[in-house]
């Protein structure tokens, strides 16, 4: 069995220390290990020539297929005029828990509530969905989403009273929309009142997905 | 190009899903060599890495929209490829064949500033790295080929560098065994 190598020799490998540093009965082995180093292949590895070619004709057929049509069409905001709708005021009510929470409302786009800071004209029948959370310590808090293009500027939140709660009402398209927090300009966090999705590289979106009838977290 | 070549990846990102589609060809453009070489080295063929770079690209388009941070779009690539070339490797166990290094990979006879015992010792290591397991392999090739700092990696894989240095440490006594089988 081939013996392991000697800790000193593994830092060498890390380039913490020099050959020079280590202990003369060492230095054989450091020797050879930095041969192993030395063999390291890194000359650049060329693609083919239609390389970007194939991707862009891959990326122009999937960005004409139906479904993304579909999906652009749920979650892109629409400059277009606004159709209003008389319904009355809240639908989905404000659940603010102790730790924070989404709170959706569905009200006529003509008339929005205090507080309320659309990002832009939204497409007819844009749901009022109220984003909340509490977090005392904070400095300052925005929700970046599909909706802004994860936009961290586009959409802050503002303090609701004295007590650590920030709120901000948007105009979304319906649609199914991820998001998140982004708190104190670097910290993403989930709403912790949605149960959320695996933005499938290892964190958590939340999703609120929002119809002519009203809006719900999923 | 000209003025597109010049936006940042924010702004190329938003202008994409915007749908100015034509605009991810600077992406493209911008990433595709730097990713090859790491996804040759993690699966040790040309052709598989540019397979992996192509599907990468393709599944960062299709879900661009996911992309918290547009800014940070070259980190969100790496991660989609990384995890692309870590199921190429559970992939081929599954069916019985790891990975093998193909020559077109790695250090060529025309290879400038090389002779051949150096070359035959590339070819060995190279043949040793397909060995490693995947975490092993990874940063080693972000190491020692792309020639990132431990707490670089540890900011582009979310590992801390502890647990780098722990699985780097264990590589090289692999590599040691292994290169002792291979001569």
């Amino acid at each position: 069995m081939t013996k392991t190598y000697h800790p000193l020799v593994k830092r060498l490998l890390d380039g913490e220390l020099s050959l020079s540093d280590l202990p003369l009965e060492l230095r054989g082995e450091g020797a050879e290990a930095l041969r192993l180093l030395g063999a390291v292949d890194r000359a650049p590895v060329a693609l083919s020539a239609q390389f970007e070619a194939r991707v862009m004709a891959e990326v122009r057929r999937r960005a004409g297929s139906p479904m993304r049509r579909f999906w652009r069409g749920l979650v892109e905001p629409r400059d277009i005029e606004l159709r209003l709708r008389l319904r009355p005021g809240i639908v989905w009510g404000a659940a603010l828990a102790a730790a924070a929470a989404l709170a959706l409302l569905l009200t006529r786009p003509s008339q929005a509530p205090d507080g309320a800071r659309p990002v832009r004209l939204a497409a007819r029948d844009s749901v009022y969905v109220r984003f909340v959370l509490y977090a005392p310590t904070a400095r300052r808090v925005a929700v970046a989403g599909t909706f802004n293009q994860w936009d961290q500027n586009a959409s802050p939140l503002a303090r609701v009273g004295g007590g650590g709660v920030w709120a901000i009402t948007l105009a979304l398209p319906q649609g199914h929309h991820q998001y998140a927090f982004v708190v104190d300009g670097g910290q993403w966090v989930p709403d912790p009142a949605a149960p959320g999705v695996d933005d499938g590289f290892g964190r958590r979106n939340s999703m609120v997905a929002v119809t002519a009838r009203g809006a719900r977290i999923l | 190009m000209g003025q597109r070549e010049q936006a940042t990846d924010g702004e190329v990102v938003r202008a994409v899903l915007a749908g100015d589609v034509e605009q991810y060809a600077v992406l493209v453009h911008r990433y595709r060599d730097r990713y090859a070489r790491f996804a040759a080295r993690m699966l040790g063929s040309l052709d598989a890495a540019e397979d992996a770079v192509q599907d990468a690209f393709v599944r960062a388009f299709d879900q661009l929209a996911q992309c918290r941070e547009p800014a940070k779009f070259a980190g969100w690539l790496f991660l989609i490829l990384r995890n692309r070339c870590f199921a190429e490797q559970r992939r081929r166990t599954r069916e019985g064949r790891g990975l093998e290094a193909t020559d077109e990979a790695i250090a060529g006879p025309d290879r400038p500033d090389g002779n051949v015992e150096q070359i035959e010792q590339a070819h060995a290591l190279e043949r040793a790295l397909v060995d490693l397991t995947p975490e092993q392999r990874e940063v080693f090739v972000l190491k020692h080929v792309e020639g990132l700092a431990y707490d670089e990696i540890s900011g582009m894989t979310g590992a801390t560098v502890a647990s780098l240095k722990m699985r780097m440490h264990r590589a090289y006594d692999r590599l040691r065994e292994l290169l002792k089988e291979h001569t």
